[in-house]
């Protein structure tokens, strides 16, 4: 039997015959420590995603193509959406004219932002016309008529408000629109849009030809979304759209993004590190409390096995062996816990002010956190049986 | 061949130095069956642990079959345990978490000898200390003269040039320490197995062929070989050595 067999003789000896309690004690240690490990990560990586889902559907689309450096308008952008329109690779176009302008409602004003669009281009890009709650999207030909996020328009009961609102709007109401160029329209709301995605519920929209008849332009715009057929791959379709000739700049949607989710992730990210750090130190010691009582409890016998004429690295590997099998049934165990939390989170998601999130299990997460807890648990199963072996074999026989 | 020169070993008691071996010096032949005899604390178990490649002795050399045993590393002297010697402990010793054969058959796993043979060498031995009925019993289940049996057996299941024996009987009633040393016997007059063994007392010395008497880290005085016949000769002796049974089958 080679050396290696030996450990592994002895160490399948040592858990079957040995002590039970603590066996499975450890084990489930370490499988609360993995799911400590990957379950933050994944609440993280679920936040990311709904992040990003929102920012695509209701914000940005794929990608957003702005006015060149020091100009406020991009021109021809009907010339140029059918330009777009024909990169293969693009599903749809949506330009987009912003401005700010003060929302007044039953005396009560309100500074936002504008967006107008061409509802049918609108469809081909985000998802805004399927988040209408009450009322109706706007149509093409739409006049004096503004759709309203819903945290815009507010609730009636102001406690009920996250944000400073209008006091509860409602379909058919009119809301007095002062644009920051001076012009004012006296609006009837047609519908409320509810997203869950913060910036989209703030704004109030309108159609394209509304806003060109209030601005006095015509054949501008401030910003084009642009929806990519797949999903990924936005950077290569910027290369894409620039090799096709737009000039003007363009920016991902997490370029557009980032600042607020960037911070968002950052703070995570260190409160992550922590949480790991703490989990990992946890396993640390439990695996080096548990495989040192066992060894210095086992010193005799350590001291007997020398005195037989086993070699020293011989017993310290069947401990490591020990350790790795306690290791890897808890992280076993630990993925069950995992999965079981993740099926229990993703019908009962969590909700934030993005929307209802469910833990996202990534598979390099997964095996960081496998790889972290095998190292730790081995070194602190090696370092305790290392020790004890040292010792000298009569004091390990003595007892 | 043991050839032990001028040993001597010296622990520190703090700042206070106790001498358990103050020169000692001797050869033991191979195929003797020897007793090491001597007042408590004269340094008896301290020589057998140096002869047995446990300790390090503070001066002196030993031999053992030609090779100096001091001058080789911590495991080249693990090497010469496994392949060369056999240690029995007063305290049995035994692995709790192993059955009495997984017990015997580490040694020779560890050589790197292929199972089935190992295992095939462990129920000998086993056969020989009369054990081979208990071959799937824990050691906590055994009486103390069985646990000691399968300590011999462990001991010898490597065929060890030398078999030391620490007080093999020291824990023992009369009849079982009578079992172990017709044992004893038996392995040295049939397999010509060097024994080196300790004890105090005086009934055994009519095993021995020969008795290293100690007395405060010195040798005392050595009694020279005893025949066959002589032993055989001593009346309260005749059930013991002239028992043919094996001894297990009490
Ligand atoms: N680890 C030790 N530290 C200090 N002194 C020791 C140690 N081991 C043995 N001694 C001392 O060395 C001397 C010889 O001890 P040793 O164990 O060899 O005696 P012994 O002949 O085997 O006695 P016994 O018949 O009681 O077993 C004793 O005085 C003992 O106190
Ligand atoms: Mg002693």
């Amino acid at each position: 039997m080679s050396d290696i067999g030996v450990s592994l003789f002895l160490a399948s000896r040592s858990i079957r015959r040995g002590n039970r309690g603590t066996f499975v004690l450890t084990v489930m240690i370490i499988a609360l420590v993995f799911v400590n490990l990957v379950f933050l990560p994944s609440i993280i990586s679920g936040v990311v995603e709904i992040f990003n889902r929102q920012s695509i559907d209701y914000t940005y689309g794929n990608l957003v193509i702005e006015p060149k450096e020091n100009d406020l308008y991009i021109d021809d952008v009907a010339a140029l959406k059918r330009k777009i329109d024909r990169i293969p690779g693009v599903a749809g176009s949506s330009p987009h004219i912003q401005i700010g302008a003060t929302f007044t409602y039953r005396g009560k004003a309100i500074p936002g932002t504008v967006v107008a669009f061409t509802p049918q281009y609108e469809k081909e890009v985000t998802a805004l016309h399927t988040a209408v709650t009450s009322g109706d999207f706007l149509s093409d030909g739409d006049r004096d008529q503004i759709v309203l996020g819903v945290l815009l328009a507010g609730e009636e009961d102001e406690s009920k408000d996250r944000i400073e609102s209008l006091g509860g709007v409602k379909v058919g109401d009119s809301v007095l629109v002062t644009f920051t160029n001076g012009e004012t329209r006296d609006m009837r709301v047609k519908g409320i849009i509810e997203t869950m995605a913060v910036q989209a519920d703030r704004q109030a929209y309108v159609t394209t030809g509304e806003m060109e008849d209030v601005l006095g332009i015509s054949d501008q715009a401030n910003q084009i979304l642009v929806r990519t057929v797949e999903e990924g791959n936005e950077e290569e379709m910027k290369v894409a759209l620039m090799s096709f000739g737009v000039q003007e700049t363009i920016k991902t949607y997490e370029e557009k993004a980032q600042g607020f989710v960037t911070d968002a992730i950052q703070s995570f990210d260190i409160i992550n590190a922590i949480s790991t750090l703490v989990s990992l130190v946890i396993a640390v010691v439990v695996v080096f409390i548990v495989i040192f009582i066992s060894t210095v409890g086992k010193r005799k016998q350590i001291g007997i096995l020398k005195a037989i004429g086993i070699d020293e690295r011989i017993i310290i590997n069947s401990y490591v062996i020990q350790v790795a099998v306690i290791a890897s049934l808890g992280t076993a165990v630990g993925l069950v816990f995992t999965a079981l939390l993740t099926l229990y989170l993703t019908a009962n998601p969590l909700i934030f002010p993005g929307g209802a999130v469910s833990p996202v299990l990534e598979a390099g997460q997964i095996s960081r956190s496998i790889a972290g807890l095998f190292a730790v648990s081995l070194v602190s199963g090696y370092i305790p049986a290392w020790k004890t072996a040292q010792e000298p074999i009569l004091d390990a026989v003595r007892g | 061949m043991i050839v032990a020169r001028d040993l001597a070993r010296t622990y520190m008691l703090g700042a206070v130095p106790v001498r358990a071996l103050r020169g000692v010096s001797f050869t033991i032949e191979g195929g003797e069956f020897v007793g090491i005899m001597g007042a408590s604390g004269s340094g008896k178990s301290t020589l057998l642990h140096a002869m047995g490649l446990l300790d390090v002795p503070t001066a002196g050399t030993i031999e053992i079959d030609g090779t100096d045993v001091l001058a080789l590393s911590g495991r080249e002297k693990t090497r010469f345990r496994l392949n060369r010697l056999g240690y029995v402990f007063q305290d049995y010793a035994l692995i709790p978490e192993l059955t009495v054969e997984e017990n015997v058959v580490l040694p020779c796993l560890v050589r790197g000898v292929p199972r089935e043979e190992c295992l095939g060498l462990s129920r000998e031995v086993l056969r020989d200390v009369g054990l081979e009925g208990r071959m799937d019993h824990r050691p906590a289940e055994l009486s103390g003269g069985e646990q000691q049996r399968v300590a011999i057996a462990r001991a010898l299941v490597n065929r060890p040039a030398i078999l030391f024996a620490d007080e093999p009987c020291a824990n023992l009633d009369s009849a079982t320490s009578t079992t172990i040393l017709d044992l004893f016997a038996r392995l040295n007059e049939e397999f010509g197995q060097t024994i080196v063994m300790v004890t105090h007392e005086d009934w055994h010395i009519r095993y021995f062929c020969r008795v290293i008497y100690l007395r405060d880290g010195l040798v005392e005085r050595e009694e020279p070989c005893r025949t066959k016949k002589r032993r055989r000769a001593s009346p309260d002796r005749e059930t013991a050595v002239d028992d043919d049974r094996l001894p297990g089958d009490v």
